[in-house]
């Protein structure tokens, strides 16, 4: 006498899900096997599939008034155009300097999308649009600018003045840009005649600008090629309202896994601090991960 | 053409101790030896060396190589570096480094061989200098700079934030490929 499937009730219930659960498994296997494949394996240094977190704040601090101007191109348009960030720092003392970090904010709004790949392109265009400011203003106000472009896995990055563009990696931060201060010329001489430098830093006009969004033909700093970034680096884009009252040594304190959280973390520490003449304080802060898909 | 800046400030010694021997000859040649403060190095060896870069023209880079070691035995710190056509070949021994800056990244350059490209940029120098800096530091300001000046300049001035230039000799080179002749 033979015995059918259908004789045996209890394996009869259990083939179904055997059978949707082997073919679930199969399926999340070969899809994680292709998007390995696909990737040169997860984590991998040549990873495209970065995805950028980011947050920011602008506060006015013990001013009379904001000076600091912030733009972020929108982020849908991430994978198209990559994401493009500015902070202009209004400078302090001058009649004008809000107002011209804000025009300088609109000027980058209208370049995007800008190309990647065209940063000399984009410098020139930044010089010209100064000029356009001295004509204007005619050096009665001035702003500074740093701005970041982030693509797949490569940044470039834009400089007038001293603030600032700092890259957290593996938990070290590092300012990127040059500042462009008078400091920056008195080291370089006293460089070339083979002397120390502590007089450079105890000049009282150290910290004074040599250039500027504002002024003719400022020399505008940017990468001719792009600095390649990695899964866990920080980005901060920001004004020296943030740098002067959380130095660079005591930044690591505040970075936290995400971008918002981060950029709450170093809000609340320039308010703690309480400096009686504290500056405009803004920041743009990234963070990169790898997507998994 | 290779366009380089050598800088050989004596931070805050009394004097500048390192050398930096180069010959621009057809190929370029170079060498640089560190001396940390605790290092003895007599003055007719330092002569032999620069005699030897200096006449290494129609040398082999394996023989300047062989020629050099015996005098620099006891040194420990030099390095040679010879760039010619497209590729940089360099010999390191102890505490003098050489990077490339390469797809958006600075690579230490292995001894041996490595293949140049227009616009390609590579720094020679001792551990003195090179402890002031990070990697990110380095790269930064050589993918920004329009010279090899421009590039030695913003890493000084990174030093300088750290050190004021007061402490030992700093040396290095940085060099641009750049095409033409």
């Amino acid at each position: 006498m033979q015995t059918s499937f259908a004789d045996l009730p209890v394996l009869h219930g259990l083939i179904l899900p055997a059978v949707i659960l082997f073919v679930l498994t199969t399926a999340v296997f070969i899809w994680f096997s292709v998007v390995y494949v696909k990737k040169g394996g997860f984590g991998h240094p040549d990873d495209n599939e970065l995805y950028i977190d980011c947050a920011w704040f602008c506060e006015i601090g013990k001013r009379p008034s904001q000076q600091d101007s912030v733009y972020i191109s929108p982020l849908q348009d991430y994978h198209k155009y990559g994401i493009t960030a500015l902070v202009a720092d209004g400078m302090g003392g001058m009649e004008f300097g809000g107002e011209i970090s804000e025009k300088v904010a609109g000027f980058v709004e209208n370049m995007c999308p800008m190309s990647f790949f065209a940063s000399e392109q984009n410098a020139d265009e930044l010089r010209r649009f100064s000029n356009v400011l001295y004509e204007e203003y005619n050096l009665s106000g001035g702003s500074t600018l740093a701005m970041v472009h982030i693509t797949g896995n490569f940044m470039n990055y834009y400089s007038v003045g001293d603030s600032d563009i700092i890259l957290v990696r593996n938990g070290t931060p590092t300012i990127l840009n040059p500042r462009q201060n008078y400091m920056a010329l008195l080291i370089k001489s006293l460089c070339r005649n083979n002397k120390q430098t502590q007089t450079a830093y105890s000049n009282p006009k150290a910290r004074s600008l040599v250039d500027f969004m504002g002024n003719k033909n400022p020399r505008v700093i940017y990468t001719k090629k792009p600095i390649r970034i990695f899964d866990g680096d920080k980005i901060i884009v920001s004004s020296d309202g943030l740098t002067d009252a959380v130095s660079l040594r005591n930044l690591t304190r505040y970075l936290k896994d995400t971008a918002a959280s981060t950029a709450v973390e170093l809000k609340h520490a320039v308010a703690a601090r309480k400096r009686p003449k504290q500056d405009n304080y803004t920041a743009i802060v990234f963070t990169v991960k790898r997507s998994l898909l | 053409m290779i366009e380089n800046y050598i800088l050989m400030h004596k931070g805050g010694q009394e004097e500048y101790r390192d050398s930096v021997f180069v010959n621009y000859s057809h190929a370029l040649t170079m060498a640089i030896l560190y001396l940390p403060t605790e290092a003895e190095f007599s003055v007719a060896d330092e002569a032999s060396v620069q005699a030897l870069v200096q006449a290494s023209s129609k040398m082999r880079f394996t023989d300047l190589s062989e020629s050099i070691y015996p005098i620099l035995t006891n040194l420990r710190n030099y390095m040679l570096i010879r760039i010619d056509d497209n590729t940089i070949t360099i010999e390191r021994h102890g505490k003098v480094f050489a990077y490339i800056v390469q797809n958006g990244e600075l690579k230490m350059l292995p001894n041996g061989k490595t293949s140049l490209e227009d616009g390609d940029r590579v720094i020679c120098c001792t551990n003195e200098f090179k402890r002031c800096l990070n990697d990110l530091a380095i790269l930064s300001d050589a993918v920004v700079s329009d010279s090899a000046e421009e590039w030695m300049d913003n890493m000084v001035c990174r030093i300088s934030d750290k050190n004021r230039l007061s402490e030992g000799n700093l040396t290095a080179v940085t060099m641009i490929v750049r095409s033409g002749d």
